[in-house]
């Protein structure tokens, strides 16, 4: 047996596979299946990537020629008051819809992982996912209807049962929370969906195992599934902060001028408003790169602590 | 021989795939502004004086409509001469500015660009537009009947604000006042006659409280700052005041007298005369429903009382003063751009657009500007099917003021928007409000 075992693990490997006629242009096509994606990549992110390192370098109005500006336009950055607060406001956008999101979308994947009835599990699942697919324009609107400050549903239902409501989006302590909750409307089916998905891969035999040795509903979710979910609820966080921390089209459409007193002003939309508007392009690509870096900082946080509790 | 195995990669773990994925995601922030590149500049050529002409203008679907049937006109006088216009529903014209700029600078090519005075300065200073001076010089004819046939301040204003270097890039079009629509049947229900000639401030605030009391209708719609040229300036403008000077070199929006209109404005809102702020009010939608008894506009309003069937029930009264008439003046420019292929073409259409038939006809088919031409803005083909006293907005050009538009038109219009909006909700005092607005408003100009 020993001598067998010996023999197994020195025993010669097989030669490696040489290259035979016909590899070389098997390698054309799978670099051709690669080309329209990394066209498309090179086009669309890696092209623009670098088009905003050399333009933050510049001055440009975008009709008359560019002035070179150094680093000019990163020292600027230092003293702009609106740029720190527009990275307060994202930071506390990102960090509520973070914790929102992977709170309210893990409990409602448990909720709806436990439906036995299978109609109704599909209907809440499609309800709970359909204002995901509808678009961040129509979404926008319909709640600047909804909490219309004079004939709004809330306001109205709220006003009957003797209720002051506030001005949602002219009032600076509410403007963002309300934009928060929008967000979480729009998006939570998406966090859910894929919490669910992960949830439904826990293999039963460790729920069973912890089962029999008795472990209750909480020790459970806390020891085995969440645990087992950690790759699942990882990657929603990654996602989440990263859409979070780009957020534009319900602030652009529902407070188009970053709200009262720039109290929802995000930082995408401040460098839409410096490149867009106020014509300083080299300027708003400089802030771009800024956003780009805060969220690749916060993305290898994110991957660095997650060697702590991701399982492997 | 040994069985050739198909060789497959090492098994990525699932792990490592959500990694990747949720790493690619942070990309696009920095591609989106990026994506954005090239210059508005070129030379474009005379051409043949034939051919398809690129025009855009700023239009929302019914504005639109009128504009395809002035273009259709165009090409029936000229039909070697076809147009292919863009309607950018932009809202207001700062943003079309904004809008046509980054499509300049993206590459897109227009022989044309209907520039209001909001985009004027910003373009002719860009050096994006051609100079018209010689092709004015080749047709001095028609052009000096033109001028002669118009209000005298639109020529002047246009030189003085559309041509920072003396020479002329803007042959100036139709243009727009402020004035009041009134819905008469929530007047007569509330027992509130409308004044014969000017009211005053208070004498509208007056009505507003009785038609509130009696018929539960709000006065006005205040609207929420984002349009100066209809929410903020009349206001101003009525009181003697503004938001600049008159060369646009100095703010002056912390004036008393803007303070005070600010404050009246604040005192209509918390009286309960105009819906709140923040809202999706249908203003001309609540005036047909006798929900709404005035409504601020120029002669664009026009079209929607044609649609709503309110013709006969509306009648236009000038904006209530305080101390004296006012109200803000927008006019179109036409420029040709400087990278068009078909100038000759272009300037063609120019032309006619100043003969009389095209003025006539755009205002017929429901055009959404005074037109420039006084004989024609004080005929039947502007004043039929248009509310009782439509000849009070070509009036106003004689005490308007042009609208305020430095060349960072939409930064300094959020400046005064939001300055405005704090001093109205109450965010802020009224005077502190403006007083910071005003201060944004220094390096801007």
């Amino acid at each position: 047996m020993t001598i067998s075992l010996t023999r197994r693990r020195t025993a010669p490997r097989p030669p490696a596979i040489q290259p035979t006629a016909g590899a070389g242009s098997r390698q054309w096509v799978g670099y051709a299946f690669l080309c329209p994606a990394l066209l498309l990549f090179v086009l669309f992110v890696a092209g623009p990537f670098v088009a905003a390192i050399v333009l933050s370098l510049y001055r440009w109005d975008m009709l008359t020629p560019a002035q070179f500006a150094g680093v000019g336009n990163f020292t600027a950055m230092f003293g702009d008051p609106l740029l720190y607060r527009s990275l307060a406001n994202t930071f506390v956008f990102a960090l509520a819809s973070l914790v929102t999101h992977l709170v309210g979308g893990l409990l409602l994947a448990l909720g709806v992982n436990r439906l036995k009835n299978k109609v109704l599990s599909y209907f809440v699942r499609t309800s709970l996912f359909f204002p995901f697919v509808i678009s961040w324009a129509a979404v926008a609107l319909l709640w600047k209807y909804v909490l219309d400050p004079s004939f709004g549903l809330v306001t109205y239902y709220l006003g009957r049962l003797g209720l002051d409501t506030p001005n949602w989006f002219n009032d600076p302590s509410w403007a963002l929370p309300s934009i928060i909750g929008i967000d979480f409307w729009h998006t939570i089916g998406f966090t859910f969906v894929i919490m669910l998905a992960g949830l439904q891969t826990v293999p039963n035999t460790l729920l069973e195992a912890a089962r029999l040795d008795g472990a209750n509903a909480w020790q459970t979710l806390w020891h085995v599934t969440i645990p087992m979910m950690s790759p699942t609820i990882f990657f929603a966080a990654v996602i989440t902060f990263l859409g979070a921390f780009q957020i534009f089209d319900p602030i652009q459409i529902i407070t188009p001028q970053g709200g009262p007193d720039n109290s929802t002003m995000s930082v995408v939309m401040y460098l839409y408003q410096k490149g867009f508007q106020s014509f300083q392009v080299g300027y708003a690509s400089a802030v771009s790169l800024l956003v780009f870096a805060v969220m690749m900082v916060v993305t290898l946080l994110q991957f660095w602590g997650s060697r702590r509790w991701v399982h492997q | 021989m040994v069985p050739r195995e198909p060789h497959t990669p090492p098994p990525v773990p699932r792990r490592r795939v959500l990694q990747m994925l949720g790493g690619a995601a942070a990309l696009p922030a920095v591609g989106g502004l990026a994506a954005c590149g090239g210059s508005g500049g070129g030379n474009g050529a005379e051409g043949s004086g034939k051919g398809t002409l690129t025009l855009a203008y700023l239009g929302d679907a019914t504005q639109q409509a009128a504009f395809k049937a002035l273009f259709a006109a165009f090409n029936k006088a000229h039909p070697d001469i076809k147009i292919s216009a863009t309607g950018i529903a932009s809202g207001d014209w700062a943003t079309f500015a904004n809008t046509i700029s980054t499509q300049l600078a993206g590459g897109k090519q227009y022989d044309i660009v209907d520039v209001a005075t909001e985009g004027q300065l910003l373009m002719s200073s860009k050096n994006v537009l051609e100079p018209l001076d010689r092709y004015i010089a080749k047709d001095k004819a028609v052009v000096d009947a033109y001028y002669a046939g118009i209000d005298p301040h639109l020529k002047e204003w246009t030189k003085k604000y559309g041509s920072p270097d003396g020479r002329t890039y803007f042959i100036p079009g139709g243009y727009n006042s402020m004035v009041l629509y009134c819905n008469t049947e929530v007047f007569a229900k509330a027992g509130v006659e409308l004044p014969d000639g000017a009211w005053t401030w208070e004498q509208f605030k007056a009505a507003g409280q009785k038609i509130k009391a009696r018929t539960g209708a709000y006065l006005t719609a205040l609207g929420d700052g984002a349009f100066p040229f209809g929410d903020i300036m009349p206001w101003l403008l009525t009181n003697g005041a503004s938001t600049l000077d008159a060369d646009w070199k100095q703010p002056t929006f912390n004036s008393p007298q803007a303070i005070e209109a600010a404050t009246f404005v604040k005192s209509l809102l918390d009286a309960g005369l105009a819906p709140k702020l923040g809202g999706t009010f249908d203003a001309a939608a609540q005036l047909a429903k006798g929900k709404l008894a005035t409504l601020g506009g120029g002669r664009w309003p026009t079209l929607d009382m044609r649609r709503l069937k309110m013709v006969d029930k509306v009648r236009i009264m000038s904006w209530p003063t305080k101390t004296g008439p006012g109200s803000p003046i927008g006019w179109d420019g036409w420029p040709i751009l400087r990278a068009s292929k078909n100038k000759a073409a272009a300037w063609t259409f120019l032309k006619w657009l100043m003969t009389k038939d095209a003025s006539e006809f755009y205002a017929k088919v429901g055009g959404t500007n005074v037109p420039a031409l006084t004989s024609v803005a004080t005929s039947s083909a502007f004043l039929s099917a248009a509310p009782k006293g439509s000849e009070l907005l070509p009036a106003a050009i004689t005490h308007g003021t042009p609208i305020p538009s430095p060349k960072q038109g939409a930064a300094v219009q959020r400046a005064i928007s939001a300055g405005w909006k704090s001093a109205l909700t109450g965010l802020k005092p009224v005077k502190q409000s403006l007083d910071t607005a005003n201060e944004q408003l220094k390096p801007l100009l």
